[in-house]
């Protein structure tokens, strides 16, 4: 029932960020453009402008807040997401770094490879750094650590890349961008997210398994290896595809689980649905945010879901200081 | 080998011209801009560097003339090194370099950006004069004046409104080259109607509502380098703005004021003819 209403509420925020642009049409003309009336310029903002940028918030909002579910889920740990391992910041790096040797250009399927693999090396050096029993202060350390140094090495290319500007590039690159997307992108995109999103759902019942602990899952028949290995993948290939297009937007995985869980329970399985349908729903209200702020450049939308993610993480680390202080000891 | 002989060729050729006696021996230039208008006015001699954009042929009009000369930093430490009497700048860029050259003690001339077509006249004069041949400057610029009387005898009659768009969308506004350029091929230039007197940023929304009859850009590449370029490859504006709808004149030929405005004018010029006398891309309604 809850992830219904959720389902709604993404739904409609969807077709509100249709209505949100720097030119101001009204809810009739855009209802109009999308179905094929009005003039040409508004069937162009309207079909080819803002549809596919409501499409790329909802999918890649969507796989953000399910990659962080599986992760949280996988680590049986609320603090893990994506952003904070270091996956979307290694996968920017490789998408730059395909750009950057000449390899491909900005709309090339090499991209999202490339991203994808970034993205599963990092979440893997990660988790085998981690070690089994994920302990939490190697896990954020070497997050840290990983972002950080994939986040250099972004900016490094594209400085050693003959562009001349490198640093606006850098920042679309690490801060993340949804602005004038086309179907191009949403093509370029969407094929690995619904992998990734379809494997890391097809794992959902090994992952309600494990949340009794590695041992009882193992008892139980989950191959805890397998189900690592399988729910990085799905990580890696959602996130990599979404970041190809979009630059790093970080956050959202972390903070979807935690709205989804009062409303849901506990329960990693259930969970996985409603944390991607709050994920897409906050990235939705976030790109509509940064359209609606007047601003004389376009406001970053990876700025503004860092803006409101920290403190909620913050917020996680001070509510669990007590368990935190336990575990990191 | 062939190279060597040319630079003989050159420095026998250069040391044959008169030159003022006060002339600057050694000038290294940090700009993009003054790297081609001392390319173009000084003799070989005299130019000790170059900036580092100076080799690149998407930016620089003189790139393999360039090729002859040391590539530098653009900063102050092989600028000190090469021992300048002159050091060419913009007036805009590398604030900290300049100030740190000033103090220093070496002489600093700064360009500022040519904001029009009499700007940059104005600009091959004064580095005419710099440079210690103030006589080489009139060619030029009565290079430039053909092209421009060309243009005008080229110039449409109906004045198209044309938006000169480049990477992530940076509309050339009011007071610029590009206007200028624009309106001596009798275009207008419609970041006016947008808001954007000044230029700025415009959002692709913006740029199909304001509906311009052509768009100018400088590459027709349809695989963008970076997401910066890909905007300008968004099926909005291909299928408003096929390559009948696109004027396309290369960023070394309006990046900066000088002698290569001559080349930009004769090649504006000549598509307006062409869309003139095709008439298959009229004005879009209104």
């Amino acid at each position: 029932m809850a992830t219904l209403a959720l389902i709604a509420v993404t739904a409609v925020l969807a077709v509100l960020s249709l209505g949100a642009g720097p030119v101001a049409l009204s809810p009739d003309t855009v209802t109009a453009a999308l179905f094929g009336a009005g003039t040409e310029p508004q069937r162009i903002i309207v079909q080819e402008i803002r549809l596919p940028r409501a499409v790329l918030a909802l999918a890649i909002g969507a796989i953000l807040g399910l990659s962080g579910a599986a992760l949280q889920g996988l680590l049986r740990n609320p603090l893990a997401s994506p952003a904070l391992f270091g996956a979307p910041q290694a996968a920017a790096f490789g998408a730059v770094v395909v750009i950057a040797t000449g390899l491909a250009d900005a709309l090339s399927f090499a991209l999202p490879v490339a991203a994808i693999a970034a993205a599963f090396a990092s979440v893997f050096v990660l988790l085998a750094v981690a070690g089994r029993n994920a302990n939490l202060l190697i896990l954020i350390l070497a997050g840290l650590a990983l972002s950080a140094l994939a986040g250099a090495g972004t900016a490094l290319a594209v400085n050693l890349a003959p562009n001349p500007y490198a640093a606006l590039e850098i920042t679309f690159w690490l801060l993340g961008s949804l602005e004038d997307r086309s179907f191009q992108h949403v093509a370029l995109a969407l094929p690995f997210i619904l992998a990734g999103a379809a494997i890391l759902l097809a794992n959902r019942n090994a992952l309600r398994t494990l949340s009794l602990g590695e041992e009882a899952a193992q008892s139980l028949g989950v191959d805890v290896g397998r189900l690592r290995l399988a729910v990085i993948a799905g990580v890696a290939l959602g996130v990599g595809g979404a970041v190809a297009v979009s630059g790093t937007i970080g956050f959202i995985g972390l903070v979807a689980p935690h709205l989804a869980r009062p409303l849901i329970g506990h329960d990693p399985a259930r969970l996985l649905l409603p944390s991607a349908a709050i994920g897409a729903a906050l990235l939705l209200a976030a790109d509509i945010a940064v359209r609606l702020i007047p601003a004389t450049t376009d406001i970053k939308v990876g700025v503004l879901t860092a803006i409101i993610g920290v403190p909620f993480f913050l917020y996680l680390i001070v509510r669990d200081r007590r368990a935190l202080t336990g575990g990191l000891s | 080998m062939i190279r060597l002989v040319a630079a003989c060729a050159m420095l026998v050729v250069s040391l044959a011209v008169a030159r003022a006696a006060d002339a600057p021996r050694r000038i290294v230039s940090i700009n993009l801009c003054t790297d081609q208008l001392v390319l173009t006015l000084a003799d070989a001699d005299q130019i000790a560097g170059l900036s580092p954009y100076s080799r690149d042929a998407s930016q620089s009009w003189l790139a393999k003339e360039a090729r002859a000369f040391p590539k530098m930093s653009g900063g102050a430490e092989d600028a000190l090194v090469a021992e300048p009497d002159l050091v060419l700048a913009g007036r805009y860029t590398r604030l900290a370099t300049r100030q740190l050259l000033k103090a220093k003690g070496v002489p600093v001339a700064e360009f500022d950006v040519a904001r029009s077509i009499d700007d940059a006249k104005e600009q091959i004069r004064r580095m005419a004069a710099l440079v210690g041949h103030p006589e080489r400057a009139e060619p030029h610029i009565a290079r430039i004046d053909a092209a421009l009387a060309r243009a005008h005898a080229a110039a449409s009659r109906t004045h198209p409104r044309v938006l000169a768009v480049s990477r992530r969308g940076w509309v050339f506004g009011g007071e610029s080259l590009t206007t200028s350029l624009l309106g001596a091929a009798g275009l207008a230039n419609a970041a006016g109607d947008m808001g954007l007197a000044h230029g700025g940023f415009a959002s692709l929304e913006a740029i199909v509502m304001a509906r311009p009859d052509f768009i100018l850009v400088t590459n027709v590449r349809d695989r963008p380098q970076d997401q910066g370029e890909a905007l300008l490859v968004h099926p909005a504006l291909q299928k408003l703005y096929p390559l009948a709808r696109r004027m396309v004149i290369p960023e070394r030929l309006t990046t900066c004021g000088g002698p290569m405005l001559a080349e930009a004018l004769d090649s504006l010029a000549a598509q307006v003819s062409a869309v003139e006398t095709s008439k298959a891309t009229p004005a879009f309604s209104r």
